[in-house]
């Protein structure tokens, strides 16, 4: 049995996951699961899967307000809402009255050799306690050292050093948030001589360690693959099943020699594919559509999010006739 | 090479285009680690541009992109962001400007700077209750001179060189602008029902509004004024600005002092 078709019978019962957990297509046993950190009111039930969202860009904020969209929820950018005040919190308030919201940050900087920021953690807890979303997620990466912010997802070496500085950073923030919080994959431009593992590898015992769940940017793997020429059905049937909470999908920009997460373009096909491929490895994950320039008229991520919703439905039913 | 200093090199290979972090950079199968890092080292302009941009639309325009291009550059080399949020990065970009040579020269260009920061900054102040007008009508009136005010978050007063709005409102319409002026006026932002709003007060409305805020209480108001002015009307006068205070949204809380 492929383990596609494992994470899509995974689907909906959250019970076995308590004794019984699925790794790479695995069964793993239950005791890897549950140490670590966690509490007894902890488990690892998955989150519910939202169904298909969008990023919530000011720019949209009155076609969602005037046409209730058929949007099952919306991602925020953590420091977009990190204001004293005015209409950005205004406009949240009222976006989550109707929709199930999660938020998503770029300054974690988990992967930094400086000090954890704590009054940034102070900020997206008290964030996390007004708006009350799904979980919370960040990027596996860096954004500046000694005082800086280079305002960039910056890339990391895979590195056994990396990974337990990472691992520990990932459980002081939860034990801080009291949650598990989800951890993206970035896409990359270069990788590091230092590298002793694939980022697969390491995001898999990063996950599994820290026991956090993750975030599959799909359109992150695409272009790191291409940039860095790796096999990214490898990546994707690599990464654990129990441990994603939520895929990305964006468009990209083109250099003759890389590609470049500028969240400016539509999905291309190449992505569609590989999400396809992740909708029947991981089953039902909640999916969204990141877009952060060259804004289109509405109508086209939403048009691309019922693309994301046929496709998924597809694999759904892909899985359920190879399971029958 | 342990992390912290992969990251110290990383860092300064961005900052400072030290290149020696190319050394524990692999050339990918298409393209060499320089074009590869050079990514990093672009973006980090661009990005710190674009957030600028954002922020400062109309001195832009008034500028033209190749000056504000200058400036951009002149800004970012100045010092790295220290700001773990985007929102503030901009935010010393007028002091920059009162301090570095030559946009130190261009008093005009500065308070269009100010003006769009203080347009921003009222944008997203924290939020208070307003209160109504009505809250008057229950003050009897021997309590009157007594009254005290506290004034919303969002307000901001500024002086700027004299035609700064009309500037700005000519630029934000897409028209000619007119030519600075001599002088100074002050200006007031604040915001209203999720919207940045400004406009200019008289000499005496300023004057009214930094004692008020000072927490100074009606009757004291009403005897600076006169001081100043002489003016028989000045409590009608008075009453007056507070009751465009009201209007504008500004008052938060009416209390009677000792």
């Amino acid at each position: 049995m492929a383990a596609s078709e494992v994470g899509g019978g995974m689907r909906g019962e959250g019970r076995h996951r308590r004794l019984i957990g699925l790794e790479d297509g695995r069964v793993v046993a239950s005791a890897r699961l549950t140490t670590g950190q966690l509490s007894k009111e902890q488990t690892m039930d998955k989150p519910s899967p939202l169904g298909f969202g969008l990023g919530l860009r000011p720019v949209y904020y009155e076609d969602i307000l005037e046409r209730n969209p058929n949007v099952d929820w919306f991602e925020v950018l953590s420091e977009n809402y990190m204001v004293p005040g005015g209409r950005p919190l205004a406009m949240l308030e009222r976006i989550r009255a109707d929709y199930p919201i999660v938020m998503h940050g770029v300054s974690m900087s988990i992967a930094s050799t400086a000090p954890l920021d704590v009054e940034y953690l102070k900020a997206l807890k008290e964030l996390a306690d007004r708006f009350q979303p799904e979980w919370i997620s960040d990027h596996l990466c860096w954004t500046g050292v000694h005082g800086v912010n280079l305002h960039d997802l910056l890339p990391i070496p895979y590195t056994s050093e990396a990974l337990n500085h990472i691992v520990e950073r990932i459980r002081r923030v939860q034990d801080f948030l009291g949650r598990r919080i989800a951890i993206e994959n970035v896409s990359s431009y270069v990788t590091f001589t230092e590298s002793e593992m694939d980022e697969w590898t390491f995001i898999r015992e990063m996950a599994v360690r820290a026991d956090c769940w993750l975030l599959l940017d799909v359109n992150n793997v695409f272009v790191s693959s291409f940039n860095h020429s790796f096999d990214r059905a490898s990546y994707i049937d690599a990464v654990p099943v129990d441990r994603v909470v939520q895929f990305h999908l964006a468009g990209h920009s083109e250099a003759e020699t890389h590609k470049i997460d500028t969240h400016d373009q539509p999905i291309c096909e190449e992505v569609w594919l590989l999400y396809e491929k992740a909708c029947r490895r991981f089953g039902s994950i909640s999916t969204m559509i990141e877009r952060d320039g060259n804004f289109p008229p509405f109508d086209e991520p939403l048009a691309e999010l019922e693309r994301a919703r046929s496709i998924a439905r597809a694999a759904s039913h892909a899985i359920d006739e190879v399971t029958a | 090479m342990t992390l912290a200093e992969l990251q110290t090199k990383f860092q300064a290979g961005i900052l400072e285009n030290d290149r020696s972090v190319l050394a524990s950079i692999a050339d990918s199968r298409k393209t060499d680690r320089a074009t590869l890092f050079t990514v990093y080292y672009d973006a980090y302009r661009m990005r710190l541009a674009e957030f600028l941009s954002n922020d400062f639309p109309i001195l832009r325009t008034s500028l033209g992109d190749e000056a504000f291009g200058r400036l951009v550059e002149d800004y970012i080399l100045s010092a790295p962001s220290r700001q773990r949020n985007a929102r503030w990065y901009g935010a010393r970009l007028p002091y920059f400007m009162h301090e570095t040579a030559p946009w130190r020269a261009n008093r005009g260009a500065i308070d269009l700077a100010r003006f769009e920061r203080a347009l921003s900054d009222a944008f997203d102040a924290a939020d208070a209750p307003l209160s109504s007008i009505d809250a008057l009508a229950d003050i009897c009136a021997e309590d009157w001179p007594r009254i005290a005010f506290e004034f919303d978050p969002s307000l901001m007063l500024l002086d700027l060189a004299g035609g700064t709005a009309q500037i700005y409102a000519a630029l934000a319409a897409e028209e000619e602008p007119p030519a600075i002026q001599q002088g100074e006026g002050a200006f007031l932002f604040w915001r209203k029902d999720g919207h940045s709003f400004y406009r200019a007060l008289s000499e005496d409305e300023r004057l009214a509004l930094m004692e008020a805020r000072q927490g100074k209480k009606f009757s004291d108001i009403c005897t600076l004024l006169a001081y100043q002015g002489g003016d028989e009307n000045v409590t009608q006068r008075v009453a007056g600005f507070l009751s465009q205070w009201f209007a504008d949204g500004l008052v938060t809380r009416l209390s009677i002092r000792e």
